[in-house]
């Protein structure tokens, strides 16, 4: 009986991981060879493309740019989502939870190209918003959105904020009132029945929440090209332009590889911090 | 209650509808805007919100272009989601029921397509496809089978992910008192396990239709000027200066999802979604 389940297991097994093993190797080793221009590509491996990565500081400024940009929109996303998650997760009406939670959904399920168009329509310069702020003067010149950083930000915000109150709802969820009650009850003030009770034990479902928005902001690409207007560099931005405006296949592969070595370093590095925090705490307390 | 509880209280529930104004206002307004009649200046529209006035006409204008364009991206979409449970589910079934050494492991292996960026398995795809067309003369990039796979790629560990969950949560001895009755093994797993774990595969297929239907990053290297799909589409006329008729093809997009979801709501209830997690 066991027997079946790992021959069922295995043409699986062999059609996915050859899948990933393949298009992994190819694309690492691609980004070894040198760019000879329009395209094409030598036939030695070489460490040319890293040392320019790491050197030109183009390339290299561009990731750290990433990784700021997605640590600040994880920060924003959380302290959004988080109240949102807890309200609908505590709400007294099963009906009205369900209508929230489904209009999280349905806003999630838009592909963020469209999401993105609506951003631009809303926050262009001659857009609703601006027109509205501009006419009740409370600025004088129409906020710019689009082409600068804030845009961006805005656009990765409507990327993983729906995914994050999905994510934070399921853990809240399971958090039983009773303890919020049992804390109260015994004089702890809300605020603090909220930071001893409710959030700690939400803990590993923030984290892993985090992480996981952390790796879609990342990767994040439309929100970046489009409301960066090209004036936001980030990494993935980067590396299209590489491959699309100047056919460097080679260098795409290395920045790429890069991009996700970094990805995959600062995921094992918060998860290891985060275990020698919680160590820590428990033996203060 | 007294006065000092209700301030917080407002406070938050004001934060929250913010928050929901912030995710749901460009969706309304995209699809309010396709409806306005726009300014035309030199052939080009100016569409604006709110819409000065109803009209379908962008709807009648939209290009068989991207008419083209979303047929691409639905019937890929389904043959990711079909494939993607075809090999999903087995691979659920024996993450969780055999004993095969070495199962966190695989477990993670399948779950690593989440890890890569989409814009990093866009590039490994299409130098792989180069690999392979160089070596054995099969040119894949720009086709159906090319892209299909990709997708398949990172739609797979959304079933694995949520068929796994529904797994954990079956009750095995359903399936001994079936047995024990005198069903045999196939007959128990399609009259007993089958049905249980449904909502799961839904659920699954859902998320990986949804993933490989809202795709751009690995569809920019997949398609090809004449082979492409709608977000591709969409992405490529709003890098500069985009049309009206972008805002209608959109709202039919929005009216579809809507309607899917409604269609989810009542087969299986929109709760699966959330239970399953997206994140597999």
């Amino acid at each position: 009986m066991r027997a079946n389940w790992t021959l069922v297991l295995f043409p699986a097994m062999l059609f996915s991981f050859l899948l990933l093993g393949g298009t992994q190797f190819l694309f690492i080793r691609a980004g070894f060879f040198e760019d000879l221009g329009i395209g094409l590509i030598g036939d030695e491996l070489v460490l040319s493309n890293y040392v320019t990565a790491f050197t030109d500081s183009f390339y290299f400024d561009s990731l750290i740019l990433n990784i700021q940009v997605s640590v600040l929109v994880v920060v924003c996303a959380l302290i959004c989502s988080y109240p949102v998650a807890y309200v609908i997760a505590r709400m007294r009406s099963q009906q009205l939870a369900m209508i929230m939670l489904a209009a999280i959904v349905v806003s999630s399920f838009v592909t963020i190209v469209i999401k993105v168009l609506g951003l631009i329509i809303i926050f262009g310069s001659d857009g609703a918003l601006n027109q509205t702020l501009v006419g009740l003067g409370i600025i004088d010149q129409p906020l710019q959105v689009v082409g600068n950083i804030y845009g961006v930000i805005i656009g990765l915000m409507h990327y993983v904020l729906g995914f994050m109150v999905l994510m934070l709802f399921s853990v809240i969820q399971t958090i039983p009132r009773s303890l919020e009650e049992a804390a109260l009850i015994h004089g702890a003030s809300p605020y603090r029945m909220f930071m001893r009770v409710v959030f700690p034990l939400s803990l590993p479902g923030v984290v892993t929440g985090a992480l996981i928005i952390f790796n879609l902001c990342m990767g994040a690409f439309v929100s970046a090209a489009l409301l960066g207007g090209g004036k936001v560099l980030t990494l993935p931005v980067v590396i299209e332009r590489t491959i699309v405006l100047d056919i460097e296949y080679a260098m795409g592969g290395t920045l790429s590889a890069i991009l996700l070595v970094s990805v995959i370093l600062i995921n094992i590095l918060s998860v290891w911090l985060l275990n020698r925090f919680r160590k820590a705490r428990l033996v203060i307390t | 209650m007294s006065g000092s509880k209700k301030l917080p209280k407002a406070l938050v529930g004001s934060f929250v509808f913010l928050v929901y104004l912030f995710l749901l206002a460009p969706v309304i307004v995209v699809a309010a805007a396709s409806f306005d009649g726009g300014k035309s200046v030199a052939g080009r529209a100016f569409l604006q919100f709110p819409p000065s006035d109803l009209t379908f006409y962008w709807y009648e204008q939209i290009q068989p272009r991207l008419w083209e364009a979303l047929g691409v991206s639905v019937s890929v979409a389904a043959v990711a989601a079909m494939v993607g449970t075809l090999i999903g589910v087995p691979a659920a079934l024996g993450i969780v029921r055999s004993n095969i050494p070495g199962k966190t492991l695989i477990a993670t292996l399948f779950r690593a397509p989440l890890q890569i960026p989409f814009i990093v398995i866009g590039i490994a795809f299409l130098q792989t496809y180069y690999y392979v067309a160089n070596t054995l003369g099969i040119g894949v990039q720009g086709t159906f089978a090319g892209l299909a796979l990709g997708h398949t790629f990172v739609a797979t560990p959304y079933v694995v992910g949520s068929v796994g969950a529904a797994l954990q949560r079956f009750d095995i001895r359903l399936e001994e008192a079936a047995l024990s009755l005198g069903a045999n093994r196939l007959t128990t797993f399609r009259r007993i396990t089958l049905p249980i774990i449904m909502p799961g595969i839904y659920a699954g297929a859902l998320f990986a239709f949804m993933v490989s239907f809202g795709d751009v990053p690995i569809a920019l290297f997949l398609t090809s000027a004449t082979y492409t799909t709608l977000p591709v589409e969409i992405f490529h006329g709003m890098e500069f200066d985009f049309e009206a008729t972008v805002l209608a093809i959109s709202t039919v997009v929005l009216l579809g999802s809507l309607v899917v979801l409604y269609f989810i709501q009542r087969l299986v209830g929109l709760d699966v979604l959330l239970r399953s997690g997206g994140s597999g």
